[in-house]
């Protein structure tokens, strides 16, 4: 994948380089790789002076920080007690059936990821998936799969076009 | 001002920083296994609880105030503490018997303190991962998540590899993304291991290599640094002992060592040589401040941190690596025996040592670096009774060594050594000494030849750290890494805290007046070496001087900013580490990706991000197809990249 540290430099800028901005920083660099990469953290830590171990027991500390790469397509999948007695086993099913994820697991051309979460709050449309922000309810197995093709086939035009 | 305790009145020191630390100067020891006076306080553990006016309160973090009226016995601050130590002991990995903190651990203690015998949580398994890759060991089951290391690491030494990572019960101390020790920026000191209070840290036991020698049946020789012999007696209940030394040579005759000689004779050497190149660096005033050398936690520290002052280290090797090259190179011709035939052990205070005698320029020299502790070890096994052990000096020609050599234990030590020199060679007209802080000293000398110099003196890695902005103002800077010198050192016996290296330094000052001769100038031995076998001075420079080289802070892996498939392509490798940061690399880097893909070579001019090319003294650095440019400039690396490009 084509990384270019502008992104880093601009966001580190933004935030005058200071300490104090350390989680917003992260999450800026965050929003653009959608995890945060080894060689990202290192290189933050060396423009802000700040030993990459601290740097890493803050991104290890907050949930909302991964360094394992992430899709563009994230699904997180809610296996909540609602969820899970409404059939978020099959959901699961379906998506690996569909693209061969497992829960932390992300394709190899990070088009998806996937991750099981605790309850999403939204029990009344149980079964529950969220992706990229867009929630998906009363989910079965086949409806999944639906809305993963879906997924694929407007990836494949907006490659061809 | 006066304070209640437990309905005695007390007075009690006001400045002190913290309830706990006024105790403990009027002799009341509470229970605390976070808190250390070194570093800022945590207040984690909870051990320190006592009642303050009817409320429970962590004596850590608490201000004495004028008729405080404090309960530290009371059934229920007893219950609590227990709970607190049941609590963690269920965490614990108690593999006591084979620990190397048996018998000095301190939550050990506390559970033999406070009775405890039965454990009402359920056992919680930590992930037994031990990171075995350098000297110093580290073993998460045992970790308690006290944080002293971490502080320890950050504060005091300024280095910062080791931190809390990850939360809840998944927490432990580890260093960025888990890699293993040995390949980071650790500088080895050790003073990680100084502080924890249970097994977590420890250093790495080579005691094994050492039987392994002697029963092969190898001429082992051996050498005591000056600190050791400071430390070992505290462990036998010995105290004030001027002769340990000597009493040390004596068991090492009787474990099997042929020869026994003495550090301070390498120190002497070292600042001798030192000395003459400080010399003619201040005359032709070039590379001030001159670094001393014979700290090697220091050095890797240089070597990461400030590549681009490597120029400014002394170049005689350490006492360790100098008198070692002599034994091996020297000695060994004098008495007939082959090099690869005599085992070279030393006895050392320090675990960075250990990583020193490993380094590629060191190798083959010194076999076996041993730590105080672990010559413990070796006392222990023997059932030799140090008391009853009759002294017996140094063997010749490295046995004698002058005041000053042995001073090369505590801070301050080499930096005397030097003037010694300087004192008897040019003469020292006036000199003068300040201390603006703790651990750090100042000096100004004027010589009788009409230079005058600046030198500071400094202890704790963190503290250079400051003095690196005013460098300026300084012609030689001693540094030792560990809070007041070697005599604190990562490889002493426990406890190794602030009071037992004062009172290590103090034994070294009497142990040092019982010598006679002051300056290495009059170490009749060293001036023979130097007339016999180091008068030329090209053969002086091949055995006792040496070279530093940039290290990499992070384990290699580069940042993928414009890759190219296949192998017909051309390599850019930008190296943006600390040195080269700051010089602008990625201005350089930038332009050359806009450029890259303006250009018809896309596809053609791979450029990669990398992490300190180890030549940071002519940063920015940019690697072509693997030929390194220094100091280069966007026209340079276009120049390399050639015509068709």
């Amino acid at each position: 994948m084509e990384r270019t540290l502008e992104k880093v430099e601009e966001v580190l800028k933004r935030y005058g380089y200071k300490r104090e901005n350390l989680i917003k920083i992260l999450l800026e660099i965050q929003e653009h790789y959608r995890y945060l990469p080894e060689e990202v953290i290192n290189y933050v830590g060396v423009a802000m002076g700040i030993p990459p171990s601290k740097i890493y027991g803050v991104v290890t500390f907050y949930a909302q920080f991964s360094l394992k790469p992430k899709g563009k397509y994230t699904i997180m999948v809610c296996d909540g007690t609602a969820c899970h007695m409404a059939g978020s086993q099959e959901v699961l099913k379906g998506i690996e059936e569909e693209i061969g994820l497992k829960p932390g697991e992300v394709t190899k051309d990070l088009m998806f990821s996937l991750d099981q979460v605790g309850c999403l709050g939204a029990c009344a449309l149980a079964p529950v998936m969220v992706i990229n922000n867009e929630v998906y309810g009363n989910l079965t197995r086949e409806k999944v799969k639906e809305i993963l093709k879906g997924i694929k086939e407007k990836e494949r035009e907006m490659a061809n076009a | 001002m006066k304070i209640t305790v437990d309905g005695r009145e007390l007075s009690i020191n006001p400045n002190a920083r913290n309830l706990l630390e006024a105790l403990r100067e009027v002799g009341i020891e509470i229970p605390n296994l976070c808190y250390l006076s070194e570093v800022s306080v945590y207040g984690a553990c909870r051990m320190c609880l006592v009642e303050v006016d009817g409320q429970i309160v962590t004596s850590c973090t608490t201000k004495p105030y004028e008729g405080m009226k404090v309960k530290i016995n009371t059934p229920e601050i007893h219950r609590m503490r227990k709970t607190i130590l049941e609590l963690i002991l269920a965490s614990h990995n108690r593999d006591c018997t084979t620990c190397d903190k048996n018998g000095s651990c301190k939550l050990q203690k506390y559970a033999e303190d406070f009775g405890i015998r039965e454990i009402r949580f359920q056992p919680m398994k930590k992930e037994n991962g031990v990171d075995k890759s350098s000297p110093i060991v580290r073993d998460s089951s045992k970790c308690i998540l006290c944080g002293d290391c971490v502080r320890v690491c950050e504060e005091v030494q300024g280095v910062g590899v080791i931190d809390f990572a990850k939360r809840g019960h998944e927490t432990k101390v580890t260093t960025a993304f888990d890699t293993p020790l040995g390949e980071t920026e650790c500088v080895f000191c050790g003073q990680c291991v100084a502080y924890c209070p249970t097994g977590a840290l420890s250093v790495r036991d080579d005691l094994d290599k050492l039987m392994e020698a002697l029963e092969e049946g190898k001429m082992v020789v051996g050498m005591i640094a000056p600190a050791v012999r400071t430390a070992i007696q505290e462990v036998f209940g010995i105290r004030d002992e001027v002769a340990m030394a000597e009493r040390l040579v004596a068991f090492l005759k009787m474990m099997g060592f042929s020869k026994v000689f003495d550090v301070s004779f390498g120190a002497d050497l070292v600042a001798y040589e030192e000395a003459h190149e400080f010399h003619e660096r201040l005359k032709k005033r070039e590379r001030l401040p001159q670094f001393t050398s014979c700290c090697p936690a220091w050095v890797k520290f240089v070597e990461h941190n400030y590549p681009h002052l490597l120029p400014n280290l002394s170049t005689v090797k350490s006492p360790q690596q100098a008198l070692g090259t002599v034994i091996k190179k020297v000695y060994s011709k004098k008495i007939g025996v082959s090099e690869d035939q005599i085992f070279l052990v030393s006895f050392m205070p320090c675990t960075a040592k250990k990583f020193e005698a490993q380094r590629e320029e060191h190798r083959g020299i010194v076999d076996l670096v041993l730590t105080t502790r672990e010559l413990v070890q070796l006392v222990k096994m023997s059932r030799v009774d140090l008391n009853t052990v009759v002294p017996q000096p140094f063997d010749r020609p490295y046995g004698i060594s002058s005041q000053a050599g042995l001073g090369f234990g505590r801070s301050g030590g080499v930096f005397a050594c030097v003037l010694e020199v300087l004192r008897e060679e040019v003469g020292v007209v006036e000199e003068e000494y300040s201390t603006p802080m703790d651990g750090v000293r100042y000096a100004n000398i004027s010589l009788r030849d009409g230079t005058k110099f600046r030198g500071a003196i400094v202890y704790g890695l963190g503290k250079v750290r400051e003095l690196m902005r005013h460098l300026e103002d300084f012609d030689i800077v001693e540094v030792m890494a560990c809070n007041f010198g070697c005599v604190g050192g990562g490889g002493q016996p426990y406890p190794n805290d602030t009071k037992t290296r004062q009172f290590r330094a103090q034994i070294l000052r009497s142990t040092m007046g019982i010598k006679t001769l002051v300056s290495p100038n009059e170490n009749y031995y060293l001036v023979k070496l130097y007339e016999e076998d180091l008068r030329d001075e090209e053969a002086r420079h091949h055995l006792i001087h040496t070279n530093y080289k940039p290290r990499r802070r992070y384990p290699e892996k580069d940042v993928e900013l414009l890759p190219v498939p296949g192998d017909s392509k051309k390599t850019v490798k930008v190296c943006l580490g600390t040195s080269c940061y700051t010089k602008g690399s990625y201005t350089l880097l930038k332009k050359l990706i806009d450029h890259v893909k303006e250009s018809d070579v896309e596809g053609r001019v791979e450029v990669l991000g990398t992490f300190c090319l180890e030549n940071c003294g002519k940063s920015p650095n940019v690697l072509v197809d693997g030929k390194l440019l220094s100091e280069a400039t966007f026209e340079k690396v276009l120049k390399e990249l050639g015509e068709d490009v």
